[in-house]
């Protein structure tokens, strides 16, 4: 039994033995874990990933006449400035005011900009007050020239995280990265054995106030992050999927750009790669054999991200050993997968932190808190209307066709029915294709005369269970104007139009 | 080797790619190509015994012929070694090497870029 402040005299010695968390693993391999809990004395986590819950404080200090700021931007990414007169938060993810650059420059940019000591456009508006009489204000303004800029982060440094894959057609654009169709590749994001709070699994030296590694310089832990979870399922005491999360506070003035860096999630949005690193005392044998977890015994669950749902389905657990080898079987097929968070930065964090320590330039910390290690569940939020379900559409009767049925035929039951869309089955009502009014105009125009030849065989399709939100979402991705809705069996149970869903809408709305 | 073929409005309409195959001894594999009736331009791996006469060959025809080393161009100051390009790469040019550093294999990268419009930073360019 070790206690921090003795560490810390280790430190200050310049005798205190400070290894990796990669490093621990392989020590532990080949000594009794009493013996490494003995000459062991801190071990140094690090993690190097996008992490989208993350931000900047800044007082900007006051002009002359003063201004109240109300709609502020910093390079055109608006900052939430509801606070007092000249404090505002810019979020990472915030997207840039300006429509042509999008989410291509957002917070997260700005952030790094910052950082890298570049000059930035404050534009800031007011309503004006009688202490605060100016409405507009531009400035510009570096890192170096306001007063404070504190990095605030609700939550960081996940516990765990998801793997992603896509069940599919259709390539998907998503915060864990590009998914390519039919289960393509799989993205997964956290550092494994590496990881801080997956060498630390029941929080037992990690907490309020802890001194922490943060993008190149010290910051704290000030608590639990938001959706902090302690319930979920563990393997050698380590959850396998999303759990505990930290809330972090550094001075963006102190940080190094090497561990800071904005990037886009192509498709979904600005983000910020952040660089955190924790020292975990080695006070006792249990919290040593924690440390030395290695990659082969920490779980993970890839989830089918191809279901936009609150639960997506489990498509297979798998653990990081696995992931890191770059290839994954899914369905009897060889998948090549992606890690999004830099194991080569994970690395070098933990080794600057370990750096420090030997040196004797960080002390480590005693928590004034430890964080809740159970009992932390994460709640839904239940939307006052449920969302209207592909089910809830008004039944029609089912109108189909088969492939060997003659074009003139096909265009008599479009007429007839007064419909512009045709699912073609086969005979056991199983979909083979679709053909719409402008197919079979094309057909006429072209002289086909077989069905077979004008449908089209790839079809985008609709579930019963699916919410309409995604459907309409889909018309509008792929440019289509109806999709046949098929159960399970992949038989056809009617078709769900743009029309059908703008009914919808505008029935709720008359309501 | 592997070069960009570039054509302007005048060439256009002549069957020089078909000639160059019938007269010289070489492998020719079209990798990307984009050519309307205003000019374009073709992304090709030229091999075999009379390549280069071939090159000249085309050359002489008025087809701009720009041999390249690289394919694509990671700019290792943007690359944060994340890896989120090294699955999406559809003939396993992109790897990730033992001290995890991302490798870019510019003999099998067919310049499809995917990886350029998937990276987080923008950190890998088309050298055009």
């Amino acid at each position: 039994m070790k206690t921090i402040e003795e560490i810390n005299q280790k430190i200050k010695n310049g005798d205190a033995v400070v290894v990796t968390a990669a490093e621990m693993t392989l020590i532990a391999k080949d000594k009794d874990i009493k013996t490494v809990a003995e000459e062991i004395d801190v071990v140094t986590t690090g993690t190097f990933g996008a992490m989208c819950s993350s931000g900047v404080f800044f007082n900007f200090g006051h002009s002359d006449p003063p201004i109240k700021m109300n709609k502020t931007y910093l390079n055109g990414v608006e900052a939430y400035s509801g606070l007092a007169a000249v404090d505002a938060y810019l979020g990472a993810t915030q997207p840039n005011h300006d429509l042509d650059i999008g989410l291509d420059y957002g917070g997260a940019h700005v952030i790094e900009d910052l950082v890298r000591g570049k000059e930035i456009n404050l534009m800031t508006e007011a309503y004006g007050t009688d202490c605060y009489p100016l409405k507009k204000i531009k400035a510009p303004i570096t890192l170096e020239n306001i007063n404070q800029a504190t990095m605030v982060n609700p939550r960081n440094c996940y516990q765990n995280y998801a793997a992603a894959t896509n069940s599919t057609q259709e390539t998907l654009y998503t915060y864990l990265g590009t998914l390519l169709p039919n289960y393509g590749n799989v993205t997964y994001s956290s550092a494994g054995e590496l990881s801080p709070l997956l060498n630390d699994p029941y929080f037992q030296t990690i907490g309020i106030g802890t001194r922490i590694f943060l993008c190149g310089s010290a910051g704290y832990i000030i608590g639990e992050g938001t959706q902090h979870f302690t319930e979920a399922e563990r393997h050698h005491g380590v959850p396998i999927t999303p759990s505990g999360t930290l809330m972090l506070k550094g001075d963006l003035k102190k940080m190094d750009s090497d561990f800071v860096r904005g990037a886009t999630m192509p498709s979904y949005g600005p983000t910020l790669f952040v660089g955190a690193g924790i020292p975990i005392p080695i006070l006792n044998e249990d919290i040593a054999l924690r440390t030395s977890i290695s990659d082969e015994d920490i779980g993970c669950k890839i989830f089918d991200y191809g279901v936009p749902r609150r639960t997506r389905p489990v498509i297979k657990e798998t653990n990081y050993q696995e992931l890191k080898s770059g290839k994954i079987e899914i369905n009897g097929r060889e998948v090549p997968t992606s890690p999004l968070s830099s194991y080569k930065r994970a690395v070098k964090v933990a080794e600057e932190l370990k750096k420090w320590i030997q040196k004797g330039e960080f002390l480590l910390s005693n928590p004034v808190d430890l964080l809740p290690n159970k009992g932390q569940l994460v709640k839904p939020l239940n939307i006052i209307k449920p969302p209207k379900m592909v089910c809830d559409i008004e039944r029609k009767p089912v109108i189909i066709t088969h492939p060997t049925d003659p074009v003139k035929e096909v265009a008599k039951k479009l007429v007839d029915n007064d419909i512009n869309h045709l699912p073609v089955v086969d005979k056991n009502g199983k979909l083979k294709g679709i053909v719409t009014s402008w197919d079979i105009a094309d057909a006429v125009a072209r002289g086909k005369t077989k069905l077979e030849e004008v449908m089209t065989k790839k079809v985008i399709i609709a579930r019963e269970d699916e919410p309409v939100d995604i459907i309409a979402r889909r018309i509008d991705k792929n440019d289509i104007s109806g999709l046949p809705i098929i159960d399970k069996d992949n038989k056809v149970k009617g078709m769900i139009t743009a029309e059908d869903i703008s009914r919808l809408i505008g029935k709720k709305n008359n309501k | 080797m592997k070069a960009w073929l570039r054509f302007s409005t005048s060439i256009v309409n002549k069957s020089v790619i078909s000639d160059i195959m019938k007269l010289f001894d070489i492998d020719f594999n079209i990798l990307k190509a984009d050519i309307t009736p205003r000019g374009g331009k073709m992304l090709v791996e030229i091999d075999g015994p009379q390549a280069s006469e071939s090159i000249s060959y085309m050359e002489d025809k008025g087809i701009e012929v720009t041999p390249i080393l690289k394919v694509v161009k990671k700019d290792t100051d943007k690359c944060l070694e994340c890896g989120a390009c090294v699955s999406l790469c559809p003939v396993e040019a992109i790897s990730i090497l033992d001290d995890w550093d991302i490798d870019i294999d510019n003999q099998k990268c067919i310049g499809c870029g995917f990886c350029i419009s998937s990276c987080p930073t923008q950190a890998i360019a088309l050298m055009e």
